[in-house]
């Protein structure tokens, strides 16, 4: 059965960024020895910015005009900094780094809620239990 | 009830990171996977300079500027490919938890790069991540 996923295009770029992802977390752990948090949230826009214009490019400079679209994905970039500054806060205030860590890996199952409650998205029972076991995980990498 | 300030701040992450993957779905239904990330660069500088650190940036050293820029492209193209996924049909629900699994590439490769041993522990959470990737693609 899975074997129907390894066949869909969601699936490989799924695995795209979790490489990517796990590669962005290794670099920010190597340049965070000597630089704030603060100071790298703000640096970490700049090393998007590339990124952002070779797609624009590959674009040909022409942007879409979906007025939802914009909105959606400008406040998806400003959630996205504000959860990153929050989590640093936390940390900071000398609450236990374990707890902070476990509780704040829980987001994927919060956004799973609210998919199923704004998008109207359903899960198999297999789903479920992949998700079961993706939060295992969460808790046990925390440690 | 009295709540400490972590607890605070660990529910503006929930909600922050949560919504954004609801954010992220409802964008992809509107615009391409590109122009989303483009837009989503926009959302990230406007609410940058709240971050500038001011001209202690420029003393720091130049790996570890180098190491955050480059942790900063590895993360949009990472972004990147998570809304290609949702643009392609993937459904937030599954996405979403399917993509934050990716501590499982930092736990099987820090012991090469950053020289730390994997606990037992952590050990579990490969085991339960691999589980987990293979029951969300079914």
């Amino acid at each position: 059965m899975a074997l129907v996923a390894f066949r869909s295009k969601w699936f490989w770029y799924s695995m795209l960024c979790v490489v990517c992802w796990g590669g962005w977390t290794i670099l920010a752990k190597l340049g965070s020895n000597d630089i704030s948090a603060e100071a790298s949230q703000f640096l970490f826009a700049w090393g998007m910015l590339p990124v952002a214009l070779v797609l624009l490019a590959g674009r040909r400079f022409r942007m879409e005009k979906n007025r939802k679209g914009i909105f959606y994905s400008v406040a998806n970039g400003v959630l996205s900094a504000i959860g990153g500054w929050a989590l640093f806060a936390a940390y900071r205030t000398g609450g236990n780094t374990a707890v902070i860590t476990v509780v704040t890996a829980m987001y994927p199952l919060f956004a799973v809620v609210l998919a199923m409650l704004v998008l109207h998205e359903r899960l198999t029972k297999l789903h479920v239990i992949g998700l079961v076991f993706a939060a295992a995980a969460f808790v046990m990498f925390s440690f | 009830m009295h709540m400490p300030p972590w607890f605070w701040f660990s529910m503006i992450v929930l909600v922050t990171w949560g919504v954004v993957g609801l954010l992220q779905k409802l964008s992809t239904n509107e615009i391409s996977a590109e122009s989303a990330l483009i837009w989503l660069v926009v959302g990230f500088f406007v609410i940058a300079p709240v971050f500038y650190p001011g001209k202690v940036l420029f003393a720091s050293p130049v790996r570890s500027l180098a190491y955050i820029l480059a942790s900063g492209a590895l993360n949009a193209v990472g972004a990147w490919a998570l809304l290609a996924a949702m643009k392609s049909g993937g459904k937030a629900s599954l996405v979403v938890p399917l993509t934050a699994l990716y501590p499982l590439v930092v736990v099987l490769t820090a012991p090469l790069i950053l020289r730390e041993s994997i606990t037992l522990l952590q050990t579990g959470g490969v085991v339960c991540a691999l589980a987990a990737v293979v029951l969300l693609s079914t």
